[in-house]
């Protein structure tokens, strides 16, 4: 943005009234009064849905409610029913199983596209708008679409490899391609999104680095490999984070494909928190999944962040 | 840095010699670049194409005709018919595609306007305890939207707001914490100088808002609308979890909805179009405001 | 500068868009003001229509009421009727399945109408008393039953005929050897060959028409084969606990397992939808295209499947095979439930009255809709499909037999859901008997804990 700087003379400044105010404790309240009409909803917003609901979750798992009727005491007697009957240790390894297939696929891949679109050549523009247009398209959309892709039989990706004559397997209803697929679509869905993040990134190191690197006799990949990498580190770290915790709250794409089947074999922590709470009507239970989900992210968040900060160099 | 005099080494490389055989392995390269992009550009175009395609086809031609072969006779009416279903009850997409819009247009202007006042205040005014609310503001960010739909719909509940309109955009729509640290970083690097030729004017507060601040941050003003209008759009857990009646549905759980009843198998063709009818008003938004999405883009990471 | 003046304007207009929407000022538009409106909400497209014949009935000789049926997808219904009373917005009349009445009883969502049902001289006896029984809890009766339901098989007798086959009356079956109906299901069973599973030759893995479906579901599938072996989901209505815990139970599943998965007489569970459940119908399309040559089914699909078939094969009934213990059938019926907090109290009984009476169950039954709850009417629903060429009969002769109620238990259908789950792979792939064995231990100690969550 380019604004002109205005230049006041120390005359005009004196004109600027100044705040009225006898001593300052008045002085805080009259300033926070005047703040009031401007932070005031947004304060009342993020007390009233986030901050009383993060407290709320957890007083909840201690107690039992099913929806209608009264909320009553349960101790820990939810925590020990997440791992006995809602699956929650299985839900939380089907999670991770999905984090592994779903990340360090998509990372590469839209590091390799950015690197890729990254050069001066004709059309590049068109590709990058054209690989983040799923970025916006509605999950739910998407997913209805995909689930006929899979369809047995008659949809795309069986006939497909009909033509090779090869016989597609269940897909959806298979309980080994299941969760493979679900990490498919999206990884088409945010490849492209991903992808601009490292551009963003790419398009920040100094195009001298790499020319002085040439001169040295540096190949592209060691040029890759010992600038670009290093520098996008900031880039990774964010990309990273977002995926991973976006990725333990999967749930458009999931309900739509799979529901959480065939069997469990889908079953992530956020469709069985879905499933306990809405139609399970166990709030209680459903409110300790909950906590034991933002403990695991948590965890993972801290744990990404302190690996990439000592690997950040930003000296060039 | 190499010394002149020497003359360069060959490169021991198998780059061909001769300057044709040069040109021609470029070219190969060339293609193999723009193929490779133009096969991964067709996996992102080709399920929208489908989805054209089958939203066009009848009932008995949707399970029988490969997916990419087009329509022989375009059965336009099942755009229509979508929309309208049962007029009685009026649960065609039509209607949730109202109900989209209602609770979009609240959600997006609640947002955006809210958030604009708080990232101005939190800016410019100064007041006892800016910083530590602005970090609990913060800190809310790192809270995953899974983990509070359980106890927001139980305030919900409380509240009797379950199945309500204002029970699916209201938390949202007092303005919320990521937008306003995106605005309060563009309202802190406005000069005081304009702020200050702005209060000789005799403007108070609300002025120098509405009359320097704002106007000179629309672009993240219109980020900000973007990101309100596509993520109201694009909901779905919570309406799923607070609206039960089919009349109140948004698109996004009509269109689950529809894959879940009886005979379902059969009305691939409308469900198509329902997923149709949902996607191009959000494909029209990337196109018209690409710079801005990009932009958003660029802001989140921080660059 | 000037952009900014409509700012204000548009928080308004956006302010006002959502206040109006809240308060249903935008709503559908409403026909010549009626004095009373009440809402109705079902699940059933298929006898929605006779319902609104029924209701038309209603209006006419109630003027000033005004009915609006609402035709809510099965899955939605639960969550949507307890949003709803959440909110306090509940319709004033609603259908209400078996799996939710003791917990919708229990939670205040049904009126209790002995007092209405004396003033209206209603005389119980004219219904089938096990459904009158059903629906009365500590003495209060909660609905007038109005339909009844059992569980059969629709043939494609076309198939049968031009493949010599003719059903057995009275096949039975058993766990150990199959019986009488496993030996017809292999002969009706024929591969992409020709082959017939009663054929050593027979290719199991390449299978053109299937005998059966058998679905992973309660009402249309198990829980029948379950009651002719022994074995109960529930020892009795209102129990605080399953009992599917024992031999028969493991045994009869694992014989299901073994139709799909060791004989490949049954359409395997991985073309019945999710976890084999037919959420979608699934078994009717691979019926009605000629993949199966039977289908278990309950007799409310008789409308939709008839319409799928249509002209293209002969669409007939017959009977469960009888187990170990007999034949035994699910015998369900629906209730109109009436909404304690309805705003037109007084309307929505006059609805219940008309919907329970034998005049309006008479609109159902001739329509082919539904068996009528009053059974002197039962004739009148077998006439209109005999008049079609299908013969209802074999639903009746079960609906006299041996029959059990799905069962009726606060949280049984949170229950029901999490067996579905729990016993997909039983319906998606091969399974030994200690497989078998587990899964449903498994299934059993979920199932209680959702009653117990549920305060059964």
């Amino acid at each position: 943005m380019a604004l002109a700087t205005v230049g006041l003379g120390a005359e005009t400044k004196a004109k600027i009234p100044k705040v009225a105010g006898a001593g300052p404790r008045s002085n805080g309240v009259r300033q926070f009064a005047k703040a009031l009409p401007f932070i005031g909803p947004s304060m009342v917003g993020v007390a009233l849905f986030l901050v009383v609901p993060v407290i709320f979750v957890f007083v909840l798992s201690f107690m039992n409610w099913s929806g209608a009727g009264p909320f009553t005491w349960a101790g820990i007697q939810n925590w020990t029913s997440i791992f006995e009957f809602d699956n929650a240790a299985h839900s939380l390894g089907v999670t991770a199983y999905y984090v592994l297939l779903n990340i360090p696929l998509q990372t590469v891949l839209a590091l390799g596209l950015a690197v890729m679109l990254n050069r001066k050549r004709r059309g590049m523009a068109f590709f990058r708008v054209l690989y983040v247009a799923p970025y916006l398209s509605t999950p739910v959309a998407m997913a209805l679409i995909w689930f006929w892709v899979f369809q047995p039989q008659s949809g795309a990706a069986d006939r497909f490899l009909g033509i090779f004559g090869i016989t597609g397997p269940a897909w959806l209803e298979s309980s080994l391609w299941a969760m493979p697929v679900v990490a498919a679509v999206n990884i088409w869905q945010y490849l492209g999104f991903n992808m601009l993040f490292f551009y963003a990134g790419l398009q920040g190191i100094p195009p001298s680095l790499y020319e002085a690197a040439q001169l040295d006799g540096a190949s592209k990949w060691s040029q890759f490999w010992r600038i670009s990498l290093p520098l996008l580190n900031p880039t990774m770290l964010f990309v990273l984070i977002t995926d991973v915790i976006g990725s333990f709250q999967v749930f458009d794409t999931l309900y739509v494909l799979t529901s959480g089947g065939p069997g469990t074999s889908t079953q992530v922590m956020s469709i069985q928190i879905y499933n306990v709470g809405f139609q399970g009507t166990r709030y209680g239970e459903a409110a300790a999944l909950s906590v034991l989900l933002f403990g695991v992210i948590l965890i993972f968040s801290v744990g990404q962040f302190l690996f990439f900060k000592n690997r950040t160099t930003y000296e060039y | 840095m190499t010394s002149v005099a020497i003359p360069a080494p060959v490169k021991a490389t198998t780059t061909p010699t001769s300057h044709l055989a040069q040109k021609a392995f470029n070219a190969g390269k060339l293609t193999v670049f723009y193929g490779v992009l133009t096969v991964v550009g067709l996996a992102f175009i080709v399920p929208y194409v489908f989805a054209v395609f089958g939203s066009l086809k009848p009932e008995s031609s949707i399970l029988t005709t490969p997916p990419w072969v087009p329509p022989m006779h375009p059965v336009w009416s099942n755009y229509p018919n979508a929309f309208l279903s049962d007029p009685q009850v009026a649960t065609g997409f039509g209607r949730y595609m109202l109900n989209t819009a209602i609770v979009t247009v609240a959600l997006t202007v609640g947002q955006v306007f809210f958030s604009m006042l708080g990232a101005y205040g939190f800016a410019r005014l100064k007041f006892p305890g800016r910083e530590g609310i602005f970090w609990v503001y913060l800190a809310t960010l790192m809270v995953p939207n899974i983990v509070t739909i359980i106890p927001l719909y139980t305030e919900m509940h409380y509240f009797h707001l379950v199945n309500t309109y204002w029970g699916v955009f209201l938390p949202y729509a007092l303005g919320t914490p990521y937008t306003i640290f995106l605005m309060r970083q563009f309202f802190k690097n406005i000069p005081q100088e304009v702020i200050d030729a702005a209060r000789i004017d005799g403007a108070g507060d609300f002025g120098v808002l509405t009359r320097v601040v704002a106007p000179l941050s629309r672009p993240v003003l219109i980020t900000a609308g973007l990101i309100a209008f596509v993520f109201s759009w694009n909901n779905f857990l919570w309406p799923l979890v607070i609206m039960g009646s089919q009349s109140h549905y948004l698109l996004t759980n009509g269109l689950a909805n529809f894959n879940a009843g009886p005979g379902a198998a059969g009305y691939l063709n409308l469900e198509m179009v329902g997923a149709i009818i949902t996607l191009v008003p959000m494909l029209v938004l990337f196109v018209v405001f690409n710079r801005y999405i990009v932009r958003s883009i660029q802001l989140t990471s921080g660059k | 500068m000037k952009q900014i003046k409509w700012l204000p304007l548009v928080a308004s207009a956006g302010m006002l868009a959502g206040t109006l929407a809240a308060t249903g000022a935008i709503a559908p538009p409403a026909s010549a003001s009626p004095t009373v409106h009440l809402t109705y909400d079902l699940w059933d497209p298929h006898e929605e229509i006779g319902y609104k014949a029924s209701i038309a009935q209603f209006e006419k000789t109630h003027p000033g009421i005004e009915v609006t049926v609402n035709d809510v997808a099965y899955s939605a219904y639960q969550t949507k009727l307890q949003e709803e009373f959440s909110s306090g917005t509940g319709p004033d009349l609603f259908w209400v399945n078996t799996p939710w009445l003791s917990t919708w009883i229990k939670d205040g969502y049904l009126l209790g109408l002995n007092k209405y049902l004396k003033d209206w001289h209603v005389n119980l006896s004219m219904y089938y008393p096990s459904l009158v029984k059903l629906h009365e809890y500590k003495g209060v009766i909660y609905g007038i039953p109005k339909d009844w339901d059992t569980i059969a098989f629709f043939v494609n007798e076309t198939y049968m005929k031009a493949h010599h086959l003719t059903v057995p009356a009275n096949w039975t079956w058993n766990p150990s050897n199959g019986g009488t109906f496993l030996q017809f299901l292999k002969e009706a069973t024929i591969d992409k060959n020709g082959v017939n599973a009663t054929s050593p030759k027979f290719n199991g893995n390449s299978v053109a028409t299937y005998a059966v479906t058998v679905p992973n579901a309660a009402q249309t599938g198990w829980e029948n084969f379950w009651q002719m072996d022994g074995c109960h989901v529930i020892p009795a209505a209102w129990a605080s606990h399953v009992s599917f815990n024992t031999t028969p139970c493991y045994q009869t599943t694992y014989f299901l397992n073994e139709l799909m998965y060791k004989w490949h007489v049954a359409a395997p569970g991985t073309l019945l939808g999710s976890n084999g459940t037919v959420p979608n119908s699934q078994d009717q399309a691979l019926f009605a295209s000629g993949k199966v040559a039977m289908m278990m089914a309950g007799d409310w699909e008789t409308t939709p499947v008839s319409e799928l078939v249509g002209k293209k094969f002969k669409l007939g009934v017959v009977p469960l095979p009888a187990g170990p213990k007999g034949r035994w059938s699910v015998f369900n019926g629906l209730i109109d439930g009436v909404n304690p907090h309805s705003k037109n109290l007084k309307q929505a009984l006059e609805l219940e009255r008309w919907l329970g009476s034998p005049a309006s169950q008479k609109i159902l039954g001739a329509g082919g809709y539904i068996w009528p709850a009053v059974k002197s009417l039962d004739p009148l629903f077998a006439q209109y499909w005999a008049k079609k060429g299908i013969n209802m009969e074999p639903f009746l002769q079960e609906a006299h037999g041996n029959v059990v109620n799905w069962p009726n238990t606060p949280g049984m259908n949170q229950g029901l859901t999490d067996m579905g789950t729990t016993m997909g792979p039983i319906w998606l792939g091969s399974q030994s008997l200690s497989g078998v064995t587990s899964i449903l231990q498994r299934a059993y100690a979920l199932a209680n804990h959702d009653l117990q969550a549920a305060g059964a």
